[in-house]
């Protein structure tokens, strides 16, 4: 990493010795994944910058700036200059959960500007094989008994908020009382403790569990999109008759902080249209259970302004919000 | 399909110069990036992971393991010569090795940190092949309440590492557990201590304070007396481990591996808890027990050995489960998945071939790690005859660099500086630095597995005393304790008959 972080400075220093004003981009790009190697994030990034570097012309610097459940990385970016060399791999947890959720989060939606969401993953609830639990009513039925416990990668996740949006949806009147949140830390971990019998269920993009499903470890009870998911033999929120889940998708998108140039934005545009016609992207990432659908700069910043309302109406609804 | 024919589907994966390249090459990266202060194994193993999506899966993944396995060797090597772990799990490697260096016995404690890791490499390797079921559903039984007391009782640790002054050690531990403390509280999501800057909301960088707290009051010290080791000759000596040394440490060394295993194979504690549960039960037994800490070679063995026998084992849950058992797994078995395979039980049927590749790779990685280390060590050793004035800046430079590389963040640059005048205060003032260590890594998972065994329960305590690997962990831990306070009496009888003999 210090060898490509030298060479950006390298890159730069002699970028700024030419034209100062030539066209963007003139210099390697910093690229910030919030999260870990390895992850979700880290893995989709990864497989993106390859077509997208082709068609940006100059070098992506991949850089993971981990943290306080993306926080550390969002920060970076928001504070960084608006000239579009450092950008932002934003997800779902970093940039509608945690919004809706924290208080105390030193950034909101508006610190930035969104240029793509290029890659939705369903959601998908799951339970231990021992728990003889089958379907959602099954679920709903235990939860009504009482003693019901969910697991998540941590307090505003995704998956803490999808466990407590679907029970609702499912008609449980105060989700909050009448079942326990076990965090844990990641969602690795999150997924062990269905496992291990810790908690009863999780809800959480279904790329995660995939495995776990095909092993037959834990039982699929649905999955939150309107079209069935490979590999999940599982009703949808469709054939459920809750078509208000389907805001309950995880995604990843690219952003820059908010003084972004309106220039700039269009480039990223179109070098993602070109990026995500890669056949060796689009298989890579179909195969692993995510839904490739490129969004424009507008429609981007739409979408996620939607499905932060909806869950900020959640949150508000149910005193989920932390304000310490 | 038979076990010959399963190994014969491996054997025709692996059999060609690429997945044994791969693996060569794993290993040579993972022991110069161990080497490194600041760039841990962790580091190492991230960084290689772009360069195997374009591999086969089976040639990538053992690039990863060989450098995970390099990487947490070749931790030692730093912490021998300049008392800067290379990798966290090298941390309890210090505690006797560098003494060791200090006695112009470099090259001793070296051959014995790499005889040791092959040891319980070749132990964890087997044991992973032999008991990988059995020890996965071991691990699943491993619930928070049993992850508490295992923690509760490794927390006795700090005695075995405190030195002279238990007090001292318990003070070190103390200071430890509250700066475990920063970060976002687990259950509530609150912020704790973070004093509202958003750098402090992950908690203190582990790699900076781990180099703060051993190598830099090193530097400080070093800058305070520039000239205070002139005169002392660091000399590399001719001195080799010899196979005497081996066998004396054989049993430790056993026993490490064993402890690795066992501590690998349970998913969220990773090798430098393994490590330093090692090293204090190899005092305990020793015949030796008041030369570790002052250069006692079976403390360099028994600690190696500790960390060396988390490798193979932290596959156990990576391939039986799916379950990734630390963050250096955790990228592993993101490679998995970029080439769509999915570990787990399915997996040992749908792809056998590939479970029986890595089988052999693993084997032949021990041997491949045998002999570059032998290598590495030859090369490495003449650090210690660098002079000190030359050396340490030098060090100086690397811990900047590797520490900022972690998370490209500056802020933890000046976290490694704060904590390094908090460890040379310590030093100073005689408070040993292991057992802040140990705290920092255990006391967030004591608080975690507690508050989520209280969750489980409805705050009901008995849940802590809910089955017999519980009921194990506690009547260890009491044992323990009873042990420590019987041992501390007798020292302050043993005192107090000096001192009055003294009076007279």
């Amino acid at each position: 990493m210090s060898m490509k972080t030298m060479s950006a400075v390298c890159a730069l220093s002699l970028g700024l010795a030419g034209a100062a004003f030539a066209e963007y981009p003139e210099r390697p790009i910093n690229m910030v994944i919030p999260y870990g190697a390895g992850g979700a994030t880290d893995i989709s990034a990864r497989t993106i910058a390859e077509p997208l570097g082709a068609a940006v012309g100059k070098p992506l610097v991949m850089a993971n700036v981990t943290g306080a459940g993306g926080a550390t990385g969002s920060v970076a970016v928001q504070n960084a200059k608006e000239d579009g060399y450092t950008m932002l791999f934003a997800r779902v947890g970093s940039h509608s959960v945690n919004p809706a959720m924290k208080a105390t989060l030193p950034y909101g939606l508006d610190d930035f500007r969104f240029v793509t969401v290029y890659e939705i993953n369903p959601v998908a609830c799951a339970v231990s094989p021992s728990s003889g639990i089958t379907s959602m009513d099954d679920l709903v039925a235990k939860v009504n008994e009482g003693g019901v416990t969910y697991s998540s990668s941590g307090v505003g996740s995704l998956l803490h908020l999808a466990a407590v949006m679907v029970l609702k949806e499912f008609g449980v009147e105060e989700p909050l009382t009448q079942t326990t949140h076990i965090p844990q830390k990641g969602g690795g971990a999150a997924a062990t403790a269905v496992l291990n019998g810790t908690a009863t269920f999780l809800c959480t993009n279904s790329s995660a569990i995939s495995g776990f499903v095909a092993n037959k470890q834990l039982v699929p009870l649905m999955v939150t999109t309107a079209e069935p998911v490979a590999g999940f033999d599982v009703p949808t929120a469709a054939d459920l008759g809750k078509p208000a889940l389907h805001q309950l998708v995880g995604w990843t998108g690219i952003a820059g902080p908010d003084g972004l140039p309106d220039d700039v934005a269009d480039k990223w545009g179109a070098w993602m249209a070109t990026a995500t016609k890669d056949e060796g992207f689009l298989s890579k990432m179909t195969e692993r259970g995510s839904v490739i659908e490129l969004m424009s700069p507008e429609d981007a910043n739409a979408f996620i302004e939607r499905q932060y309302n909806t869950f900020r109406k959640l949150v508000d609804e149910l005193g989920m919000r932390i304000e310490g | 399909m038979s076990f010959l024919d399963s190994l014969a589907a491996g054997l025709s994966l692996v059999g060609n110069i690429e997945s044994f390249l791969a693996l060569f090459i794993g290993v040579a990266v993972g022991v110069i990036g161990g080497a490194i202060p600041g760039m841990s194994a962790t580091m190492a193993v991230a960084l290689t992971l772009p360069f195997t999506f374009a591999m086969q899966p089976i040639t990538g993944i053992l690039l990863l393991l060989g450098v995970y396995k390099g990487g947490i060797f070749g931790g030692s090597i730093p912490a021998i010569l300049i008392k800067t772990p290379g990798t966290p799990a090298s941390s309890a490697t210090i505690l006797d090795g560098y003494p060791m260096a200090e006695k112009g016995e470099a090259g001793r404690a070296l051959g014995m940190a790499l005889w040791a890791s092959c040891t319980a490499d070749v132990i964890s390797n087997l044991s992973l092949i032999l008991f990988a079921g059995w020890l996965a559903s071991f691990a699943l039984s491993f619930g928070p309440p049993e992850f508490f007391t295992l923690i509760l009782f490794s927390l006795t640790i700090i005695a075995g590492v405190s030195g002279d002054s238990l007090l001292r050690g318990a003070l070190s531990a103390l200071l430890g557990l509250l700066l475990a403390t920063i970060g976002l509280d687990l259950v509530y999501g609150t912020n704790r201590f973070t004093f509202g800057d958003p750098n402090m909301m992950g908690g203190l960088n582990f790699i900076a304070v781990l180099i703060g707290l051993f190598a830099i009051p090193e530097i400080l010290a070093m800058v305070w007396h520039p000239t205070a080791h002139v005169g002392k000759a660091r000399s590399l000596g001719k001195n080799w481990v010899s196979f005497a040394d081996y066998r004396r440490s054989f049993k430790s060394i056993v026993r490490g591996s064993f402890i690795g295993v066992f501590l690998g194979s349970i998913p969220g504690i990773g090798a430098a808890p393994s490590a330093f549960l090692s090293y204090s039960e190899a005092r305990r037994t020793s015949k030796n027990k008041e030369n570790f800490g002052k250069g006692e070679i079976e403390g360099v063995a028994a600690s190696e050995a500790g960390n060396n026998g988390v490798a193979g084992a932290t596959l156990i849950p990576l391939l039986a489960l799916g379950v990734p058992g630390d963050v250096i797994t955790a990228i592993i078995i993101g490679a998995f998945m970029i080439h769509g395979l999915q570990p787990g039980p399915m997996m040992f049927i749908l792809n056998v071939d590939i479970i029986y590749g890595l089988f052999i790779g693993l084997i032949v990685s021990s041997a491949f790690l045998f002999l570059i280390g032998s290598v590495a060590i030859r090369g490495f050793k003449y650090v210690a005859d660098i002079p000190k004035r030359i050396l340490i800046p030098a060090v100086l430079v690397l811990c900047i660099y590797g520490v900022f590389a972690v998370n490209n963040n500056i802020f933890d640059v000046g976290v490694m500086f704060v904590m390094g005048w908090v460890g040379y205060l310590m030093v100073r003032y005689h408070i040993p630095a292991a057992p802040f260590l140990i705290a920092f890594i255990l006391g967030p998972l004591l608080e975690d597995n507690f508050r989520q065994s209280m969750l489980m329960s409805g705050s009901d305590p008995l849940i802590l005393v809910r089955g017999p690997i519980t009921w194990f962990f506690w009547s260890l831990t009491v044992l323990t304790v009873v042990a420590i306070i019987r041992a501390g009496v007798r020292a302050v009888k043993g005192g107090a008959l000096t001192s009055g003999n003294l009076e007279n």
